[in-house]
């Protein structure tokens, strides 16, 4: 086999993992609109999202429409923004273990909801996003300005951002328990949910989760300058400092839009790119669009979960996302100890 | 004074806080050649190579056909660090690969860089492996791996830094000749290295450094032969000249203390 045809295989065989990531995304997506609390047939959604003649109508063209299809597609916009934006910041920080809720993001948007909630009585849940949002870029803007150097030492920003987080955190708390009328909605915001999912919050969230992706799907194979030194980036035509700027920043942005519209949804970030790298065996960045595709239907699909298994409760989906991610991440991390020895 | 067909370093000085790592620089590197710069850990060779490729802010000039080297954005350098970063799950033929992103684009190879990445796997002997990662490659392949990647940039210039460095004899050899490919193809090769026998043997010039500063600069023949060379290194080297005329440089252990014993 020649050099030509291997890299047409090659490409040929990318093609048909995307294909296939974004037919599971189809079938996850169709199955979480069709179960719930009142069943409807996979045929009936098809042709109702078609608007096919044999859709459902009245109150099932309602459920599908303004209830489930909102919330999937909120779920699978969540799924796709973390599980990327954790595959690039474990590029970037050359870290593995890197997730999106790095440099303070995830507890920044938490502290600014929990001001939100704490200070004042009205109903400010329309505000929560904008609150989380604010919050988050805050926290990631002052890991930046704490570590003084930005890029020059990417350890440091990991550590400072963990700090920023910490203190985030700290504060938060202080508030919670200052508050405790408050303790409930911030406590159920924490864990993650998709039940405020909304055509309008879809909207918003779709218009700054698309941009992050589209720079993200844009610079990817660039990226892979990124693990080299930036000596080597730099004789291959790469600034580094500023792919790493615009990677971080559309990265955050995602993350931030994430968290703004359904709380903190752990593990997806690293479990979904180390879930694509293991099986099509490339380098993360090479294969972001999968791992986005993946990343939307494992939220889909979790969500679905929390939706049903302890009907008519709902469990957190923070919690169905932990409870299949960390044992995974510990199988992860386990294989890799074993192949490194 | 700027020369055609040389890199001209006038005045070059670079400081880190208040450490000097060069200290008022002048060097002509002439094009098409191989340039060795020798010296101690921390002469500065490593830093003045990043000056040359326009990373390291400085102060003085480094001109490269007439243009600041820091200015120029067009130059096709090839860098082979001295410890690269292994990218984790990259395979051999997509890290050599990388060498084509400034002609071709990021991700968009052609069939004429294709072929020409497959004749370089097979003059730097990684052909067949071009499935393997990266991250599984020996330290003699791993340096290969380096020096097609360099190849395959088909760079006006290449910059090395220690390029044998914690390599044995044989791969020593090994990739000297592969970066001897470059020098028959009118490259311009500046690199760093220990071992003055090989620098002579392979380079045409080379440069002495020590602490910062530039002790000796000429044709590999001239500065080896030099009567200054001795007390460039402390006075602990020999110079020998084998039968087929190469010359050798043989560390002397107990020089110092002979002459300390003896006045």
């Amino acid at each position: 086999m020649n050099n030509a045809t291997g890299a047409a295989i090659a490409r040929i065989w990318n093609w048909r993992i995307t294909v296939s990531c974004a037919a599971l995304l189809l079938v996850v997506a169709i199955a979480a609109v069709s179960f719930g609390p009142i069943h409807i047939g996979f045929a009936e959604v098809f042709k109702t999202l078609l608007n096919l003649p044999g859709g459902a109508t009245g109150q099932g063209r309602t459920v599908i429409l303004q209830l489930r299809l909102p919330r999937v597609v909120l779920g699978a916009l969540v799924g796709a923004a973390l599980a990327t934006s954790g595959a690039v910041y474990q590029t970037v920080f050359h870290n593995p273990l890197a997730d999106p809720y790095l440099l303070g993001a995830a507890s920044g948007a938490g502290l600014g909801a929990t001001i939100a909630l704490t200070s004042t009585h009205h109903d400010v849940t329309a505000l929560l996003p904008v609150f989380a949002f604010g919050g988050g870029i805050l926290a990631v803007l002052t890991s930046f300005f704490v570590s003084g150097k930005f890029f020059a030492e990417p350890n440091t920003l990991l550590l400072s951002g963990i700090a920023v987080g910490s203190f985030a955190t700290a504060i938060q708390t202080y508030l919670q328990q200052r508050h405790s009328n408050a303790l409930r909605p911030v406590y159920s915001w924490i864990l993650g949910d998709l039940t405020a999912a909304s055509w309008s919050v879809v909207g918003w969230s779709a218009i700054y989760i698309a941009i992050a992706l589209a720079i993200l799907f844009a610079v990817a194979k660039q990226l892979d300058g990124l693990m080299l030194s930036d000596e080597e980036a730099f004789s291959l035509g790469i600034n580094p400092n500023r792919l790493r700027i615009l990677a971080v920043g559309a990265a955050t942005l995602a993350t931030a839009t994430a968290v703004s519209a359904s709380g903190l949804i752990g593990f997806v970030g690293i479990v979904v790119p180390h879930l694509v790298r293991g099986v099509t065996r490339r380098v993360t960045n090479r294969s972001l669009i999968s791992i986005a595709l993946v990343g939307a239907a494992f939220l889909v699909l979790a969500d679905l979960g929390a939706r049903t298994l302890l009907s008519p409760a709902e469990l957190p989906i923070g919690v169905i996302t932990a409870f299949v991610g960390a044992p995974f991440f510990l199988f992860v991390l386990r294989n890799r100890r074993r192949a490194s020895h | 004074m700027m020369t055609a067909g040389t890199i001209t370093v006038s005045d070059l000085t670079i400081r880190f806080g208040d450490k000097t790592i060069l200290d008022d620089i002048n060097l002509q590197l002439p094009h098409g050649q191989w340039t060795c710069l020798v010296g101690p850990n921390g002469a500065g060779k490593t830093t003045l190579l990043k000056a040359l490729l326009g990373t390291t802010a400085y102060s003085g000039s480094i001109q490269d056909r007439g243009t600041e080297v820091f200015k120029s954005h067009r130059r096709n350098i090839a860098f082979v660090p001295q410890s690269p970063a292994i990218p984790q799950g990259m395979s051999v033929g997509e890290y050599v690969a990388l060498g084509r992103s400034k002609r071709d684009g990021w991700g968009k190879e052609s069939q004429a860089s294709r072929e020409l990445i497959a004749t370089i796997l097979v003059q730097t002997s990684l052909y067949g492996m071009q499935k393997n990662f990266v991250s599984q490659l020996s330290g003699g392949e791993m340096q290969r791996a380096l020096i097609a990647r360099a190849l395959a940039q088909e760079p006006d210039l290449i910059l090395l830094d220690e390029p044998t460095s914690a390599l044995d004899l044989h791969h020593q050899i090994s990739v000297l000749n592969n970066i001897e490919l470059l020098k028959e193809r009118g490259v311009t090769i500046i690199s760093t290295m220990h071992d003055i026998t090989l620098a002579a043997m392979y380079a045409q010039n080379i440069v002495i450094m020590q602490r910062g500063k530039v002790l000796l600069s000429g044709s590999s023949q001239s500065v080896i032969h030099s009567p200054e060379l001795k007390s460039a290194f402390d006075n602990r080297i020999d110079v020998f000249t084998l039968d087929s005329g190469r010359p050798v440089v043989i560390a002397t252990k107990d020089q110092r203390e002979d002459q300390a014993g003896n006045p």
